[in-house]
């Protein structure tokens, strides 16, 4: 029987990766396993530096196979516990920091919770009840990221209920990417979108179990040529179900927005979602009360049809940031639905502004790290 | 709620330390990660259908993913794989 002894008598003899202790004592090997035979060992590397790791894990792998009784040797590189090490170092202020890195990681593509190459901030627009306006607001918010000048990608995680392509007048299909797998994000006022909506013809169904949701989602999420984003916004489906924990496992999320309307009845579901992303540890970058107040057309008065003030009196009891209001409006209602997102189609409007406040908001405690957002650990496997 | 900084698996994998942001650090054995795992390989899905696992005394650490912000996914080197540690249950088991 091969031990772990062996392989690491066999990998004594290798350099690490800065060339000088040898793989057992430079601390990079994050796994060794041995089964039936078959030995799998992890050297975790900078990310950067996967092709001129290349020799070394060839190297590894040789002197590994080379041991009697070894069946088969793969070795394989990783990103993993040099990106824990970056998250540890300053300058590197919270948990969404830590996919800074611009290679793609080497091997293994899709890996739980591995961050998006290139993808500096994720977050999620979540709500919890449906029907509050939470993918208008989504939208909105990442059109006007964009207009700050930040780079901004929107992810539509709302397979029953794709709202992206109306959302932004997107109707073609995506391209695929010359590797022939991976799919191109359709454009739209600067922002990047993808969506089931633009794989099925619009009024077609998707009816599927939740193993197939979670499929689908890291395709959206990881098969997709994103590029370099400052932001990618996740527009979620209501509810704390599959995409939900999909979401808050696979990726380290930088926060959620919580959309609400001020009734209870959509509140209650609000304080459902605060509470899940709580449980997760993904921070909150705040609330936003939508459908706040309705200003009457034609005779100028206001009524508050959905109540008023209950997100932001929810929010300060919840401890969470309040993003800001915005109004029951028949503009944003109609350019939504001619796929002219409000911010770009009416930027001097009232209602612009109120949506590019909140963008502002966001983009500020992206900046500076979401309240409660922590490094994440250091992991090292000795 | 503290929070980790540091998770360390040593000993070959037969140890697993976390160092807390409030200076608490807790060392776990393999072996009770393993048999205290939450999968629901372990745990069930109500506490009558929890399983006793036995004779893990050997078994060792081979592999530690992060899982989103909150938890680790730690592999065993009996193939056991499915457990999600989050740091208030990591915190837990050692209290």
């Amino acid at each position: 029987m091969v031990s772990r002894d062996d392989v690491m008598a066999a990998l004594a003899s290798i350099p690490g990766p800065d060339g000088r202790a040898s793989l057992p004592d430079s601390g990079a090997l994050s796994g060794v396993t041995i089964r039936d035979g078959k030995v799998f060992v992890a050297i975790a590397i900078d990310p950067t530096r996967a092709k001129a790791m290349e020799p070394m894990r060839a190297e590894a792998e040789a002197a590994v196979r080379a041991i009697p009784g070894v069946a088969g040797a793969v070795v394989t590189l990783t990103a993993e516990a040099a990106r824990a090490v970056a998250g540890a170092s300053p300058g590197h202020a919270h948990a969404g920091h830590a996919h800074e890195s611009k290679a793609p990681p080497p091997v293994r593509h899709g890996r739980p919770s591995e961050p998006l190459p290139g993808v500096k901030h994720i977050i999620a627009v979540a709500s919890g009840k449906g029907g509050v306006g939470k993918s208008t607001v989504a939208c909105n918010l990442a059109v006007g990221l964009a207009k700050l000048g930040l780079a901004v990608g929107v992810l539509d995680a709302d397979l029953f209920g794709p709202s992206m392509p109306k959302l932004f007048g997107l109707h073609s299909k995506p391209g695929l990417a010359p590797d022939g797998k991976r799919l191109i994000p359709l454009e739209s006022v600067g922002v990047k979108v993808m969506s089931i909506g633009f794989l099925i013809d619009e009024g077609a169904p998707v009816v599927w179990r939740g193993p197939m949701v979670v499929s689908a989602l890291n395709q959206l999420l990881r098969e997709v040529v994103w590029g370099e984003l400052d932001v990618l916004v996740v527009d979620m489906p209501p509810g704390t179900g599959d995409t939900q924990l999909t979401m808050a496992q696979n990726v380290p999320l930088a926060g959620a927005v919580i959309v609400s309307t001020p009734q209870d009845l959509a509140l209650i579901d609000a304080r459902r979602g605060i509470a899940m992303f709580n449980q997760v540890k993904v921070p909150l970058l705040g609330v936003v009360e939508n459908m706040s107040y309705f200003v009457c057309p034609h005779c100028g008065g206001r009524t508050d049809i959905f109540s008023h003030g209950g997100a932001r009196k929810e929010a300060e009891k919840l401890g969470v940031p309040f993003l800001g209001e915005v109004p029951l409006d028949i503009a944003i209602r109609a350019n939504s639905d001619e796929g002219r997102p409000v911010i770009a189609s009416m930027p001097d409007s009232a209602q612009a502004e109120a949506l590019l406040q909140i963008a502002r908001r966001v983009a500020d405690t992206l900046a500076t790290g979401a309240t409660g957002a922590k490094p994440a650990p250091r992991i090292r496997i000795l | 709620m503290a929070w980790p900084t540091d998770i360390t698996a040593m000993e070959k994998g037969r140890v697993l330390e976390v160092a807390f942001d409030d200076g608490a650090v807790i060392r776990l054995t393999a072996e009770r990660l393993r048999v205290e795992s939450p999968s629901a390989e372990v745990q069930g899905h109500s506490p009558s259908q929890k399983k006793i696992v036995t004779g893990k005394e050997n078994v060792a650490i081979v592999a530690i993913e992060p899982v989103g912000n909150y938890a680790i996914k730690i592999v065993f080197d009996d193939g056991h794989d499915t457990g999600l540690y989050s740091w208030d249950y990591l915190r837990k088991l050692a209290s």
